[in-house]
């Protein structure tokens, strides 16, 4: 449930879900990738794959990095953006991390093996690496008590991490924390970390250790930054990955390796060393240039040569690498889902039929075209969305739910909207004109830019033709969702660019706080329809609880089916990331972040 | 029309004395409207720019009809066929002459119909502040004392509004709901109110200084005399002597306002979509400039020739009224 701001712009989302994850991370049993829909998804020939590609490389060179926009957060306490994530996983290790090539299976990191979760589900042990250190001017090896420091932390309101209470608030201690010591993490030893659950919720504590608030910060050195409001640890923090920030003897990096709005620099972590770690590391250095415009990068990265754009490409770019440099682009399926939400409680759209002709009467296909055509998306035909990790699409529950086909629904069949089937349920709905008349003026609030509005100027289109009158606003992306879309008492009846991503390979993490009636919030609701369906919350809950891969993709893939049933939302895309590269580059781009290169695998030729 | 042509080119060749006295004859007092035309008709920018202001006009009246007439299609028909695979707008086509947008939607038909929006906010936003300032310029010049005192210190704190950044601002606090309890919804009206309250200041001032000289003049006070009332002196007596600076003023003040609307739209809190804008329209052609330039260029341009028109025409009214040699 990361927030990603790709061109897709999926906001950011402060509330999460409790979240109950599949099985542990370590188990491969799988392997049967012959199966149904999912692992096609990867579009036509020539172009990059974050599945197949090759993580051999060639050790040594600079790699020139040129984004439009600068990064949020380079604190790993409270990154939480794929941007961020380029560079907090180069420079941070946390307990486990993915490989680039996974959106579903986490490899110890700082970890040195699998956790253990004990029978009861209320503890959970992680052992860690012996002999990593912590990068100048610290240069002491890394403890177990610098991880817990790490989610001390989190919880100072300075610091203030987005997603702690809803990953962790089952650890002793974490609801209440405020930056001192947490009850409910032990450190028995330097080099083993233990979680002491009130609830049985073990398995699911585990996996989110994936997120990069359990890379260790040192607290003899953070503290004295942690006091600041807000924390400037990010401006003076060391690392523990194979890079880190440029930075004077003192430890600063602001001024020295990162300028913001201007620059940054990565150099070798003179601490760090190869056998400890998973990621080969084969640049020697990493130069971000930040600001420019997206289609001028564009550009300047195909026509480049080792130079990568970590951000989604503009339009005109991903044209001209389709055109002239093919091998220069990977498209990265998985990169979540876009929506409209239907106001459920309140307005017209309480009437199911009502929503079943919007679903209808949509052409999604033109809704994707808008998007940059099938190259960057597929037409969504439920609520779960694929991945080219075969994988995923099991144990999420895609491929149960009727995979890139979806369900069997008159008004989901015709991906370019059919008139006749929405004039169906305008009639059901007691319109028997086949045009709404209830007099009620919708509002409908979409976002700016490039292609959100020209899908909200789709939708706003397509309503009109069933009859409605709207009032049609445009607003900037993040006042969409925190002034509108995520506050129900605004009662916004359309909201036809809400997005989605899933933080783990698990199906509750797509449909149990964006559909589930129970988790409707006075403000920071991302049920943005506030679906609130007995049928819908009932199957939710009760699938919170099941345990094993396979059931649990069975129990949620029901849930995605009675969501698509009563047309509670109007899905239209799923997305492919499209990242580019310049001609010198052997780029390796992270399948579970949108496919964004990752300074840690990529190479130059 | 051989007859005509013949006549015509004796009466070039008969010379310039012929002329002169031709001119000459013509003794007979002219009243300074007669002068002005004849000095406006001299100056071909500026009846150019006239004709082509109404050809706009015509445009904008006859949108519909003139779309129907060249074959396309509306404003808003969205037709995503005319986009190639990636998404990319095709271009100027024999159906399509100046090519689509990214939604298909016709750029030669959307520029037809911001025509209206531009002429709308340019022509009613300056008649309202045009009147405002006109009545408040009469008003502090005629009074004086404290009425001006307090009148301009007004002006003074509308200057110091920044105009843009009252537009985001309302365009963002009223974006969806509307403020006042929906009174104010962003749009057209909003934006002919903003530029209106935003630009009458200027007409005031201009009017205050001429207000304040004229008032010593003899005529005023010979009818004064005569015993007429201060609203008869301020709008018998001295407003028809403003005429020229308010009219010069006032077309100066038509492009300038279009420019602000154009910029509003632009920054997404003038015109909503669909509703067609010119500002808009480059705004959202910023992102695909180098796959689709058509969608820049024609809004681009038809914003550049109507704020040039207005232009030379006030150039050439300004030229033609005279109004800086103030008699």
């Amino acid at each position: 449930m990361r927030s990603i701001r790709t061109a897709a712009a999926i906001a950011v989302v402060a509330a999460l879900a409790l979240v109950l994850a599949a099985c542990g991370s370590s188990k491969s049993s799988s392997s049967s990738s012959g199966g149904s829909g999912g692992s096609n998804t990867v579009s036509s020939s020539g172009y990059q794959s974050p599945t197949t590609q090759s993580l051999e490389g060639k050790k040594g060179g600079t790699l020139e990095v040129l984004d439009e926009t600068d990064f949020e957060h380079l604190d790993p306490g409270i990154a939480y953006y794929s941007l961020d994530y380029e560079v907090v996983f180069a420079t941070q290790r946390p307990l486990y991390s993915n490989k680039p090539n996974t959106a579903s299976e986490a490899s110890p990191d700082m970890a040195s093996g699998p956790p253990e979760v004990s029978s009861d589900a209320k503890t959970v042990t992680v052992h860690m690496r012996e002999g990593i250190k912590f990068s100048p001017p610290v240069n002491r090896e890394v403890t177990s008590a610098d991880v817990a420091y790490a989610f001390q932390r989190a919880a100072n309101p300075n610091v203030a991490n987005p997603y702690l209470q809803p990953y962790f608030k089952a650890v002793e201690g974490v609801p209440t924390a405020t930056g001192g010591p947490i009850k409910g993490i032990a450190t028995p030893d330097k080099h083993t970390i233990v979680f002491h659950l009130t609830e049985p919720k073990g398995s699911f504590v585990a996996n989110a250790l994936v997120m990069p608030i359990s890379a260790a910060v040192p607290k003899e050195y953070a503290e004295k930054f942690d006091k600041h409001k807000p924390s400037d640890y990010g401006n003076n923090q060391v690392a523990t990955g194979p890079y880190m920030f440029k930075n004077d003897s003192s430890g600063k990096v602001l001024g020295v390796g990162y300028f913001p709005g201007k620059s940054a620099t990565l150099v070798r972590n003179p601490n760090w060393s190869a056998s400890s770690d998973i990621r080969p590391a084969y640049l020697d250095e990493i130069k971000i240039k930040i600001g420019g415009t997206n289609s001028v990068i564009g550009r300047q990265v195909l026509e480049g040569k080792n130079v990568v754009e970590n951000e989604p490409p503009a339009q005109n770019a991903v044209r001209l690498a389709a055109e002239k440099y093919k091998a220069q682009m990977e498209i990265s399926p998985g990169a979540g889902s876009h929506y409209i939400t239907l106001n459920n409680s309140h307005g017209p759209f309480k009437n199911e039929n009502l929503r079943k002709a919007v679903w209808a009467a949509l052409n999604r296909t033109a809704m994707d075209k808008a998007r940059g055509g099938k190259l960057v998306t597929d037409v969504a035909t439920h609520a779960l969305y694929p991945s080219s990790d075969p994988k995923w699409n099991e144990v999420t529950g895609f491929n149960d739910a009727g995979g890139l086909e979806g369900p069997k629904f008159d008004f989901n069949e015709h991906l370019e909207g059919d008139a006749a089937v929405a004039a169906k349920y305008m009639k059901l709905a007691g319109y028997p004109s086949g045009k709404y008349t209830g007099g009620e003026t919708i509002t409908v609030v979409g976002a700016k830019g490039n292609p959100a509005e020209q899908d909200a100027e789709i939708v706003n289109n397509t309503l009109k033709q069933l009859g409605f009158t709207t009032k049609f606003t445009l607003v900037e992306t993040a006042t969409m969702y925190a002034k509108y879309c995520n506050v129900p008492k605004e009662n916004i009846d359309v909201c036809p660019n809400v997005g989605w991503i899933a933080d783990f390979a698990d199906p509750q993490t797509i449909l149990n706080i964006t559909f589930n009636g129970k988790y409707i919030v006075q403000t920071g609701n991302v049920n943005q329809g506030q679906v609130n369906d007995p049928a819908i919350n009932e199957a939710a809950t009760k699938a919170e609880n099941v345990s094993g891969a396979s059931a649990r993709a069975a129990a949620w893939a029901d849930v995605d089916r009675k969501i698509a049933e009563g047309a509670h939302f109007v899905p239209y895309d799923w997305d492919k990331q499209a990242n580019i590269e310049g001609s010198g580059v052997h780029g390796v781009g992270d399948l579970w972040d949108v496919g964004e290169w990752d300074y840690s695998w990529t190479s130059l030729k | 029309m051989s007859i005509g042509g013949t006549e015509a080119l004796e009466a070039s060749e008969s010379g310039g004395a012929l002329q002169f006295l031709d001119f000459g004859g013509e003794i007979a007092a002219r009243s300074p409207s007669q002068l002005f035309w004849r000095r406006l008709r001299r100056d071909r920018v500026a009846i150019a720019s006239a004709g082509f202001i109404v050809f706009l006009i015509v445009l904008a009246i006859a949108a519909p009809l003139v779309i129907k007439i060249l074959g396309l299609p509306g404003p808003n028909v969205q037709n995503l066929n005319l986009t190639d695979e990636f998404g990319s707008p095709l271009g100027p086509t024999g159906s399509h002459p100046f090519g689509v947008d990214q939604l298909g939607q016709d750029v030669m038909s959307r520029v037809i119909y911001g025509t209206r929006v531009s002429l709308e906010v340019g022509i009613i936003g300056t008649a309202i502040s045009t009147l405002i300032g006109v009545v408040v310029g009469l008003l502090a010049g005629f009074y004086r004392g404290w009425v001006d005192t307090v009148l301009s210190r007004a002006v003074d704190v509308v200057l110091s509004i920044p105009l843009l950044l009252l537009g985001i601002g309302i365009g963002a606090a009223c974006g969806v709901r509307g403020c006042l309890s929906g009174a104010i919804q962003p749009g057209l009206g909003v934006i002919i109110f903003l530029i209106a309250f935003a630009t009458w200041p200027y007409m005031m001032r201009i009017v205050r200084g001429l207000v304040l000289s004229l008032r010593e003049r003899e005529f005023i006070d010979a009818s004064r005399a005569l015993g007429a009332s201060d609203l008869r002196i301020m709008f018998r007596e001295i407003l028809p002597n403003l005429t020229a600076p308010i009219i010069v003023f006032a077309s100066l003040q038509i492009p300038t306002n279009i420019l602000i609307e154009a910029a509003l739209s632009f920054l997404g809190v003038g015109i909503r979509p669909p509703t067609a804008s010119w500002g808009q329209m480059i705004a959202s052609a910023t992102p695909i400039f180098a796959t689709a330039w058509w969608y820049m260029v024609f809004p681009g341009a038809a914003l550049l020739l109507t704020v040039l028109a207005f232009n030379l025409l006030g150039d050439g009214l300004r030229d033609a009224l005279n109004p800086r040699s103030a008699r």
